[in-house]
């Protein structure tokens, strides 16, 4: 279970997150959306450790362990996936190389052996199917000159492979045409169970045809300003944000 | 043509203590074979006397050990005994090996590549540019600064002339490494290569720089290229030398039409390291490229000063630099580019790029251009900075620990210009040299 509680955050003299409170039971997939600038990347930023955030006040556990005190790659190895808007491109770093050392990384945490290349490779290739990925990726650089899909695939085929405990969607469905958005969806949708949770950061409903959210939250000026079922992101794709914006003030 | 530079260029302090200190030493060690020439080097740099860091060009390279050096090669009787063991791997279908500058026949294997004539023995001693045969390209007076070279010329004991056949093909010809083993202070290590590529050739050259026995040695390379027409050759020079090395080198090559020459130089050993390039496009339609990888730990200096002079139409130029610094080293480049007139159509790209991987090191890459005629595309780019924080941040949220990421992306820096190497064999020694460099524990600072 992922608590954060009265969560304050800020970036440079600028209070970004101010009070937020949420919880997300294990198993659970929760959508957070809400208008431009109202926190939704800082949240996700924090959860995964980025430096250049500072959390004033509250705490964020994950199972129980604090995971404001852990560094990024601590943070990773306790189960943590956050999957990048903006996707960094890293020319002369394999794809499979980072995708081998991330997943042994992990393994090592957990007390497990390294996978041998044989392993690996059966391992990445029936993710790559369900990806709807060229076996040439592995061999490309890390997100180099791939397109805004390509990236945002590379990104799921990254979290398939670790298995996170909790992953964190910042805005995944950013950039996707439709088939896109289906095969993104299908890979979210694979990895769902009663031992992960998922964190969709987005601005529209669209994603939540194809992920289908336990729960619902709409974020206004860094706080929960309201929650609810899948029905409260169409909802607001009817309406709009600002009745939220208005109710919260 | 006579290797000495336009005096009105240079200059600097002659006949300073140091020149004379030289003229003695040169007058100790009796001249051998072509007392001629070495005697008219040793004028010449008496004339113009050896840069010190005044001069715009040297001052990132600490010149004041060589008041310390002893300027003659040293006695053969104190080398200490070598064998095959304490050499890189063999990579060349044939190695020739030279201690202090002196041809060893016995670590060596001879080529027998036809078309390709190796001439290692103390009578190939031989003036950069000095001879010329029909397919040679047009002697042009050099811009460049050859005052350590004609420290070679006066010095050198033997030397390596290569000469490739009109048309001969031979990708890893020719292996040569030049082994240091004297103290500087017992004596200076003079490797010299005369290469000489005939029309349509397409050859190899690989030239390494290593230490064994001291690690405290005065080296002073000087390499002369010339590439006739319709042909092309991949130099490969790696720098391994020791600790406390101290070395000099100077690289001239002259290329003739629709010639092709590419020099890679990977620089990793050394205290102090600094090359001075000189290329100079003669023939229309030439093309050079210039790559550079340095990596610098603790007090390391390299230098690295590369001129391409576009003399001919239409050539083209590519420079390519990247070098990382940690500890309190200083990694430097700066490309310059020279466009003469009457070389239109010129296109010349720079990209040099220096990683600060510590707060005390420091970086200094720039590129100069110099353009005397119009229609000509010059690109450059240069930059030094620090690890990118994004990739850095991405490569932590996969739960790689901080000097895993740290290594990764020092090495996907350098690969840019490491991917160029075209010999596999080589190219995995380099790699693992630079992993190996990279291994070492980074400041935590970098985030």
């Amino acid at each position: 279970m992922l608590k954060i509680d009265n969560l304050h955050v800020a970036v440079g003299d600028k209070k970004v997150l101010n009070g937020l409170t949420l919880e997300i039971p294990t198993g659970e997939v929760h959508a957070i959306m809400g208008p431009n600038g109202s926190g939704k990347s800082t949240l996700a930023h924090v959860l995964a450790g980025r430096p250049g955030y500072a959390v004033t006040a509250g705490s964020i556990t994950l199972d129980g362990k604090d995971l404001l005190a852990l560094a990024p790659e601590e943070r990773a190895h306790e189960g943590v996936f956050l999957g990048f808007q903006y996707p960094v491109e890293i020319p002369g770093v394999n794809n499979v190389y980072l995708l081998k050392a991330a997943l042994n990384a992990a393994r090592k945490h957990r007390g497990l052996p390294e996978v041998d290349a044989f392993e690996f490779l059966t391992l990445v290739r029936g993710k790559m199917q369900l990806m709807k990925m060229d076996e040439s990726f592995l061999s490309r650089g890390v997100n180099e000159g791939f397109s805004g899909g390509e990236k945002k695939r590379n990104e799921i085929l990254q979290m398939l492979v670790l298995e996170p405990k909790l992953a964190v969607l910042d805005e995944t469905d950013s950039g996707l045409d439709i088939d896109a958005l289906k095969v993104v969806s299908n890979g979210v949708n694979t990895l769902r169970s009663p031992e992960r949770s998922v964190v969709l950061v987005t601005h529209y409903q669209r994603l939540l045809d194809y992920v289908v959210p336990d729960h619902v939250h709409v974020l206004v000026r860094g706080k929960i300003a309201r929650s609810g079922d899948k029905n409260l992101a169409l909802e607001l794709e009817k309406r709009g944000y600002d009745w939220v914006i208005e109710e919260a003030a | 043509m006579s290797a000495a530079p336009t005096a009105s260029k240079l200059a600097s302090s002659p006949a300073s203590p140091l020149t004379a200190r030289i003229a003695a030493e040169f007058a100790a060690a009796g001249n051998g074979a072509h007392a001629a020439e070495r005697q008219r080097a040793l004028q010449a740099l008496t004339d113009t006397g050896l840069p010190t860091s005044r001069d715009e060009n040297w001052k990132y390279v600490n010149l004041r050990p060589l008041e310390k050096v002893r300027f003659a090669p040293p006695s053969a009787a104190a080398r200490p005994t070598i064998t095959a063991a304490d050499l890189p791997a063999a990579v060349g279908k044939s190695r020739y090996v030279f201690l202090d500058g002196a041809f060893e026949p016995s670590l060596s294997s001879t080529n027998t590549q036809p078309g390709v004539t190796v001439k290692a023995a103390s009578g190939a001693n031989v003036s950069p540019g000095a001879s010329s045969n029909g397919g040679s390209p047009a002697e042009v007076a050099s811009l460049g600064d050859l005052r350590f070279a004609l420290l070679n010329e006066a010095f050198a004991t033997d030397g390596v002339q290569i000469e490739v056949a009109r048309g001969a093909q031979c990708d890893t010809c020719v292996e040569l490494v030049f082994v240091a083993t004297s103290e500087a202070k017992a004596g200076a290590s003079y490797p010299r290569v005369n290469f000489k590529v005939g029309a349509n050739a397409q050859v190899g050259l690989i030239e390494r720089h290593v230490s064994v026995g001291s690690d405290a040695n005065f080296i002073n390379c000087a390499v002369d290229v010339e590439v006739a027409r319709d042909a092309s050759v991949q130099h490969y020079r790696v720098q391994q030398t020791g600790a406390r090395a101290i070395w000099f080198d100077t690289l001239t090559a002259r290329l003739a039409e629709n010639a092709k020459y590419q020099v890679h130089m990977v620089n990793l050993g050394a205290l102090s390291a600094r090359s001075t390039v000189n290329v100079q496009l003669l023939g229309q339609r030439s093309e050079v490229g210039v790559f550079g990888a340095s990596v610098g730990g603790q007090n390391q200096v390299h230098d690295t000063f590369a001129l391409v002079d576009h003399v001919a139409p239409n050539a083209r130029t590519e420079q390519g630099f990247r070098g990382i610094a940690s500890g309190r080293a200083r990694v430097a480049f700066n490309g310059k580019v020279v466009v003469r007139k009457g070389a239109h159509g010129t296109d010349s790209s720079q990209s040099l790029r220096g990683l600060l991987a510590g707060t005390d090191a420091e970086i200094d890459v720039r590129p100069q251009l110099e353009i005397y005629t119009d229609d000509v595309k010059c690109n450059h780019g240069a930059t030094a900075g620090k690890l990118d924080d994004n990739m850095m941040f991405y490569l932590l949220s996969r739960g790689l620990d901080r000097e895993t990421a740290l290594r990764l992306l020092k090495w996907a820096f350098l690969e840019d210009v490491v991917s160029k190497i075209q010999v596999p064999e080589l190219r995995q020694q380099i790699e693992e040299s630079l992993a190996s460099r990279l291994e070492a524990p980074m400041p935590k600072e970098s985030l």
